[in-house]
């Protein structure tokens, strides 16, 4: 089950339908049933918006032109894709191993406030400052996993409620940064923290974009190089595609499920920092993260936990992001807005299961107790005694 | 239909049921009596749970009659059965455990009032209870009761529902001795009432000590119905397990070195009861050592200690003298030990991953594969294609998953893939189990070229005429113990048959 089948399977649950996986996945039919996701809840959106009196033609003109028209639109793109491409790397890899890491949100906040108190106290040249925010801001994210992790690892606690509900933790810590230890004393801004003298390089030719943007595309490459030519690539695919055959061939399962479950939160850490250093950033304050992580978990679970995929669907859904900010100053409120964020959502979300599954109805011999007792019968004849 | 012979209870004609294309029951005549405790005997996998819930209603049969006292019934769902006043008490118990005994039992009661206070619940299962003759703290919480204790819940339960067939399946499997002898109080106790008690077992001393009658089933065929008495476990014991067939594979008798050594091995089950007791075994290199015995009786175990993905509590394991206890399952891999597991699909291989995959699982890190770090993609394909080619597995490419292959298939590629990690030892662990003739008849055929190429084999099956064709010698395990290791050539099978259901061999040879 791929994590986005997993939940629509169980909304299924109480149905008398269910997902079939489809056994061969035509390439041509899965694109065409993605595409008609995409498309028709595009025109869905459409029609709302002509029903409430809008020109839904020119709305998506401005909403594409406002993104490819200029270096400012592509910049403002690649600006919001770079957190939702790092917090959904770290999801994917998860999702790899089948741990639900819904923590990148915190993660992403301890990392960009690790980074925050390195980049005020430290002195030194400018580059080096980074590098060590880099490192603390990387280890704040793992460190921010690490009781999570070793609980899922050793004491098999669900991973789910544990990080979910760290994030709201982290929260409140950078919120206490920002009004309390670390607070901006001097300026006139009262809510934020001091700020972070020191910005990561740009991109030649770039107005806002840094070097940061490079990093999400290095470490999709090397995971992907990791999981197509390693043998700890094999192992966590195993481990995540059935345990006990991981135990079988002798995998360390616990440990595995550790170091991965920490590298996950290391690159959502990384994340935070590299938000932090962007120019105009500098500083945390309670709206740092615009929901990174819940944006990356839509995108790795969309992706299906391909990393090409999570980087193609990250810069998409950055682009909608981005396109939605820009439509609200063009007089679109913010209530439709987000209603076609979630209209489009579920509409690739639908295509993406259609590729992969098929509607069954449930044979009505195998329903309540008859599947129950199928299964029972199984294990008594299996067991014996 | 004489007339002295009283009217039957159930009566189910001709009853056939295929799961997948393969026949469970086959035309099954099947009559039960009023006041009677009837033993339904077989192997595992012989039919005896599917023959009874189809009277239960759970099972439609493909074809055939269900009558009840008389009446033809065309049972849709359990409910329909209940109606009909039959209940089932199944292995596993379907019991609510944070409620007490009182709540259990009236739960989805038809005869519960609407609104009813704790007490009254208490005084209608009490004054049920002294009815039934049977006790259990009402008020208890069915956590805080013994196995026992809970088995009787369940019938009561089944028993407040107006059952008036009894259907116990294997219901002394979770028992203890003392409990079991209990239970059998009971059961006599509710036939001398009236019922009629339809009793599912594989142990033979049950049935000689519970049953007025029994029924023998053998792979989906019902091989005879007889009055208890003056019957013996050995007779039952041959129609469970079959006539002798006429077996091609020569016996070896072998001597020299042991390449597995087993002493005084004990090691505990997953719910942390004893599953092995002080096994002592031998397996030379050359030779086939068969375990015979009834599942459940501590050869997962066994094969899980000998790969090191089980703990031992005490005793010692060696695989050509290296003591196997103490290292990881990789290095015991790396001894040269393959492992058929018992659960193919549970164990041995990953569903949803490609084959190419799937046949690494147990090599992968080997330098043929592997140097450090990395692993090779290309030598992983090829050996995936090979591996494919010499199992036979019927598939388009080694890049479909392992889910997507028949069970014959899954099972020929997981016995021949361990086949050749196998250098000194293979375990093969119900290696055709759900096959059908001709992927058995591969999978075997694996097995014995490996024999045949000087590695040590243990082979575990609950089927005894796999055991009796395949091994050179055999050991016969009950409860964890070993009864007994005889040569091929000395095998009885119907002392054999006694062994596996828990006769000494003082007993058996009487």
């Amino acid at each position: 089950m791929t994590p986005l089948g997993s939940i629509a399977g169980a909304v299924l649950s109480a149905t008398p339908w269910r997902l079939d996986r489809r056994l061969e996945v035509d390439t041509r039919r899965a694109a065409l049933s993605r595409i008609s996701g995409a498309v028709s809840a595009m025109v869905v959106v459409g029609i709302l918006l002509l029903l409430t009196g809008r020109n839904a033609f020119w709305i998506l003109w401005q909403a594409l032109d406002s993104i490819l028209g200029s270096q400012r639109g592509i910049e403002g793109v690649a600006l919001r894709a770079i957190p939702i491409l790092m917090t959904a790397l770290g999801v994917a890899l998860s999702l790899r191993m089948k741990v639900w890491n819904i923590g990148s949100d915190g993660q992403f906040l301890m990392g960009g406030l690790a980074a925050v108190g390195v980049g005020i106290h430290m002195n030194g040249p400018g580059w080096l400052v980074l590098i060590v925010m880099a490192v603390a801001g990387t280890l704040a994210g793992a460190a921010w996993i690490l009781v999570p992790a070793l609980a899922r690892a050793y004491l098999d606690v669900n991973e789910i409620i544990t990080t979910l509900l760290l994030n709201f933790v982290a929260f409140q810590l950078v919120v206490w940064a920002s009004l309390g230890f670390w607070r901006d004393r001097e300026s006139a801004v009262i809510r934020s923290t001091e700020r972070v003298p020191v910005i990561l390089e740009k991109i030649p030719g770039a107005e806002s974009v840094t070097i940061a943007l490079f990093v999400p595309v290095i470490i999709a490459a090397a995971l992907w190089w990791v999981f197509r030519s390693t043998t700890i690539g094999y192992e966590v695919d195993t481990i995540g595609g059935n345990p006990r055959a991981a135990g079988f061939a002798g995998i360390a399962v616990r440990r595995r499920i550790m170091v991965v479950m920490l590298f996950t939160g290391a690159i959502a850490g990384l994340g935070g920092m590299l938000q932090l250093s962007a120019p105009g950033a500098q500083a945390m304050n309670a709206g740092f993260s615009a929901q990174f992580g819940l944006s990356g978990f839509i995108v790795a679970a969309l992706a299906g936990a391909s990393f090409w995929g999570v980087m193609g669907g990250g810069v998409c859904i950055a682009a909608m992001f981005y396109a939605g900010v820009l439509l609200q100053t063009k007089g679109l409120s913010v209530y439709i807005i987000f209603a076609s964020y979630g209209v489009i959502l579920t509409g690739i979300a639908l295509g993406e299961i259609a590729a992969r599954y098929r509607l069954a109805r449930r044979d009505t011999e195998e329903t309540g107790t008859g599947s129950d007792a199928v299964a029972a019968d199984h294990a008594s004849e299996g067991a014996g005694s | 239909m004489t007339g002295d012979s009283p009217q039957p209870s159930v009566e189910a004609r001709a009853i056939s049921k295929a799961f997948g294309g393969v026949a469970a029951l086959d035309a099954v005549d099947f009559e039960v009596r009023w006041s009677e405790v009837h033993a339904l005997v077989g192997e595992n996998g012989a039919g005896k749970t599917t023959l009874c819930n189809i009277l239960a209603g759970i099972y439609r049969a493909d074809a055939g009659q269900v009558i009840v006292d008389g009446v033809e019934r065309d049972f849709r769902a359990p409910a329909h059965a209940i109606d009909a006043g039959i209940g089932m008490v199944h292995q596993h118990f379907r019991l609510v455990e944070p409620m007490t005994v009182a709540e259990n039992i009236h739960l989805g009661w038809p005869e519960t009032p609407g609104v009813v206070s704790q007490r009254t619940l208490i005084d209608r299962t009490e004054r049920f209870m002294s009815e039934m003759g049977m006790h259990v703290d009402p008020t208890a919480k069915i956590w805080q009761l013994s196995v026992g204790e809970q088995q009787r819940v369940e019938i009561l339960r089944v028993l407040a529902r107006g059952a008036r067939v009894l259907i116990l399946d294997e219901p002394t499997a979770v028992l203890t001795a003392k409990e079991a002898e209990e239970l059998f109080a009971v059961v006599r106790e509710l036939a001398a009432s009236g019922l009629s008690v339809i009793f599912i077992t594989h142990k033979l001393r049950e049935v000689l000590a519970v049953s007025d009658r029994l029924t023998v089933l053998r792979q989906g065929i019902r091989e005879i119905t007889r009055p208890t008495e003056g019957a013996t476990a050995g007779e039952i014991a041959r129609l469970m397990t079959g006539e002798e067939r006429l077996l091609s594979v020569e016996h070896r008798v072998v001597t020299g070195e042991s390449t597995l050594e087993l002493r005084g091995v004990s090691a505990l089950n997953d719910r942390g009861i004893t599953a092995l007791h002080n096994v002592d075994l031998t397996v030379r290199a050359g030779e086939i050592l068969g375990i015979a015995g009834v599942s459940g009786n501590g050869q997962t175990e066994l094969a899980e200690v000998i790969c090191s993905l089980r703990d031992l509590q005490s005793g010692s394991i060696a695989v050509d003298g290296a003591d196997v206890a103490s290292m990881s399952v990789r290095a015991v891999t790396d001894l040269g030990v393959g492992h058929i597991p018992e659960d193919r699909i549970g164990m041995g291989m990953v569903l949803s991953a490609p084959l190419k995959n799937n046949a690494v699982l147990h090599n992968y890190w080997t330098e043929a594969f592997s140097q450090g770090l990395t692993l090779d993609r290309q030598e992983v394909i090829d050996f995936a294609k090979r591996l494919v080619e010499a199992a036979r597995v019927q598939t388009r490419s080694v890049f479909a998953t392992a889910g997507q292959l028949s069970g014959g298939n899954q099972q020929r590629l997981v016995a021949r893939r361990e086949a050749l990690a196998a250098d000194r030892l293979l375990v093969a662990a119900h290696p055709t189990r759900g096959l059908d003739v001709n992927a058995a008849q591969e999978v075997r055929a694996t097995v014995l070229d490996k024999r045949d190429g000087g590695c040590a084999v243990l082979l575990i099956s609950d089927d005894l005429d796999e055991v009796l064709l395949m091994s050179d010698r055999i050991a016969v395990m009950y409860e964890g113990r070993i009864m007994g290791v005889f040569d091929a050539a000395d095998a009885d099978r119907e002392y054999l048959g006694l062994l596996m259901g828990g006769h000494t061999p003082a007993e058996a040879s009487r």
